[in-house]
């Protein structure tokens, strides 16, 4: 107990200082500008499914532990949080159904869409308090409420201190109810079986919430199979019936794990893996998203996975151009553990649909300096969007590494009139931080919104390194983006992005746009201190 | 106290024949993995040496190795403490990454105390993996 106390005290008095240490003291000087824009309160009003991926510091807990959760709030459109529901994963160890209470909880939103979520309940007799930050990304007119924002996990208490990434998005209330879940859909689970690394992607037919069938590509620690999920169900939970009324969770089974999952509509459905009470359970969650229209790529596409190899973290970030079963202009960026290697072209490329299987195929390319290929396998819901998961071997035939992300058609030309306007920002991943006494690396996540103007960035930011206990909020961030040829990477021209913290040195990026509204992008290289991050650019619309 | 006596100690030329294609594409293979005894020369939590994590240089029979030894923090959860002049044995696989060699430990152990830092198809471990059942049962009031 006295260590878990020291630490949260330290991070808790120390933080600033610390921010210093871990990003060298000769960093810029940026100072936030005053919030510009027309959200208000009322700007977040409904009821919201949330999913957050992080890591959690508990008072009894021995050391930090990867954590995520996915719940649902309902916003009243004043400043209040009318309840919600939420169901938490830390490592295996699962609390189902924790209970959000109006009492405690509240929300704060600022002119330029930033704000505070808090969500406050009392579970086994406990009083618990968890604290995001959030920028929304969709009602900036402010005449309706918003749809979606990005969010992350801001909780410093006594009792937990807690982080990681995610986002929320507008439920249909209409639609609480199992029979929504009808039709195809695509998924993809990411998270840990306990001590490896899994990445599930997949696709599922349901009808009226029955899963009549469905494939599936699962990574499990490095080990690889694909085949039917076979049937499973999404039903009422019996222990918490009411709750799918309330909002719209359940119980999902799938290729035969256990799910709570959220109804957002017909369109999508958010899943955390809850298992049954054993300590074995797998700590995975993701979307499963509707599937429709026709699933033949064809054009440019931006895509990142992200996941871990034998080195430790990895990120690839890239594009390609497919037509007709061939792939041209490749472009990727990978971080492996800190190594950036740029892929600059690729050979031997193809790319190969699984008549089988609707939406599923395979996209593979040789990098010039390398004799192995890539090779991702990747289910689009739509023409324009999908799920990927690298698959790529060594020459002695094992994964290279587990990862998965998105894939989004490019569309839309890139220039400094089109990638303008107002953004907000996120990254997630691992930094070295100096905290409890000695340098590590540990989980950081970045939040901000920013205007773009001429492609320099102005704005506002929140970051949790979370061996520090504590994070920063509220500082200045600049920085601006700079387009490679035509900003879609096909003439092996890179976009890069420099962000410029308060009091940090540099960090820069490496850009992918899949819309002027909306990037992929990853650190590029050590500029400050070492980080394994990705994230998106996504504007206020 | 190091039961290395079996360990099989790499020189460090050893370290620079793997070709160049395993540079952005290579598993960890248990079926490769040996054992490496040696004096800890530095032990650093946060390395400038890729890849991100701790190491430790060890002087063995036949020069120094770089050790890669994922989260420093598991190693302090699992109470394992390097200092300069330990003796040490670690099991490895040697890796490369980018222009450099080094060895990726699934092992380390220290006296009687061994310490699994990444599991046998590699994966780096959580500090949460040196976790008791009773300390992760902890973890329910996690919200």
């Amino acid at each position: 107990m006295n260590k878990v106390m020291n630490r949260l005290a330290t991070g808790l008095v120390a933080a600033a200082a610390l921010w210093l240490a871990a990003c060298g003291g000769s960093g810029s000087s940026v100072q936030p500008p005053p919030p510009v824009g027309n959200f208000t309160l009322a700007s977040l009003s409904g009821t919201y499914a949330f999913m957050t991926s992080g890591e959690v510091f508990t008072a009894n807990s021995l050391t930090a532990t990867p954590m995520s959760r996915v719940g649902s709030f309902i916003a009243d459109g004043k400043g209040g949080i009318s309840g919600g529901i939420e169901d938490v994963n830390a490592d295996g160890t699962v609390s189902p159904a924790v209970v959000i209470n109006s009492t405690g909880s509240s929300y704060s939103i600022n002119q330029d869409g930033r704000g505070t979520l808090i969500l406050s309940g009392t579970s086994n007799g406990i009083p618990f308090t968890i604290n995001f930050a959030i920028v929304l990304t969709s009602g900036s007119s402010g005449t309706s409420a918003a749809t979606d924002g990005l969010m992350i996990d801001e909780t410093s208490t006594t009792n937990q201190a807690s982080t990681g990434s995610g986002n929320f998005v507008l439920q249909n209330t209409a639609l609480f109810q199992t029979s929504a879940v009808n039709g195809e859909y695509v998924f993809d689970f990411s998270g840990l079986d306990p001590n490896a690394a899994v990445s599930i992607v997949g696709e599922f037919s349901a009808t009226s919430g029955a899963i009549t069938g469905g494939f599936e590509d699962a990574n499990d620690n490095f080990a690889l199979t694909s085949g039917p999920t076979g049937t499973g169900s999404f039903i009422s939970d019996p222990s918490n019936p009411g709750s799918l009324a309330s909002s719209g969770r359940g119980l999902a089974t799938i290729a035969g794990e256990t799910y709570a999952f959220y109804i957002v509509d017909s369109n999508r459905v958010r899943l955390i893996s809850i298992g049954t009470g054993a300590t074995t359970t797998p700590m995975l969650t993701g979307d499963a998203v509707a599937q429709s229209g026709v699933l033949t790529p064809s054009g440019g596409f931006a895509f990142i996975v992200a996941g871990t190899s034998g080195n430790g973290g990895v990120t690839r970030v890239g594009r390609f151009t497919a037509n007709s079963g061939s792939v041209s202009n490749v472009l990727m960026d990978t971080n492996n553990a800190g190594i950036f290697t740029p892929t600059n072209s690729g050979q031997n490329a193809s790319i190969t649909l699984d008549s089988a299987n609707p939406g599923r195929g395979t996209v593979t390319f040789k990098d010039p300096n390398l004799s192995v290929p890539f090779t991702f396998v990747f289910y689009f819901s739509s023409p324009t969007s999908g799920v990927i998961q690298e698959q790529s071997q060594s020459a002695a035939n094992g994964l290279v590494d587990v990862a998965d992300g998105s894939i989004l058609a490019q569309t839309g030309t890139f220039s400094s009139s089109t990638i303008s306007g107002a953004y907000g920002l996120n990254w997630s991943g691992l930094s070295v931080q100096n905290g409890s006494g000695f340098a590590t690396q540990d989980e950081e996540d970045f939040l901000g919104q920013a205007s773009l103007s001429s492609l320099n960035l102005t704005g506002t930011a929140d970051i949790f390194q979370f061996t520090n206990g504590a994070p920063r909020t509220d500082f200045g961030l600049g920085g601006s983006i700079t387009l490679g040829g035509d900003g879609t990477g096909s003439s092996a021209m890179r976009n890069t992005m420099t962000i410029n913290l308060n009091g940090a040195a540099p960090i820069n990026f490496v850009v992918y746009f899949a819309s002027p509204q909306l990037a992929f992008f990853a650190n590029s290289n050590n500029s400050g201190t070492q980080r394994i991050v990705a994230g998106v650019l996504k504007a206020q619309q | 106290m190091l039961a290395g006596s079996l360990a099989l100690c790499l020189s460090a030329g050893a370290q620079q024949a793997i070709p160049s294609d395993t540079q952005l594409l290579q598993t960890y293979n248990a079926n490769r993995e040996i054992s490496v005894v040696g004096t800890v020369v530095k032990y650093e939590t946060a390395s400038a040496m890729p890849p991100m994590g701790a190491h430790v240089t060890l002087q063995t029979a036949s020069g120094q190795v770089d050790v890669h030894l994922g989260n420093a923090k598991l190693l302090q959860a699992s109470h394992l403490q390097l200092n300069a002049g330990d003796n040490i044995r670690i099991v490895c696989e040697p890796m490369t990454l980018g222009d450099g060699t080094y060895f990726a430990a699934r092992i380390v152990q220290k006296g009687l105390q061994a310490v699994a830092v990444r599991n046998a198809k590699g994966f780096p471990l959580t500090p949460a993996s040196a976790m008791t059942a009773a300390q992760k049962e902890a973890l329910r009031g996690a919200r």
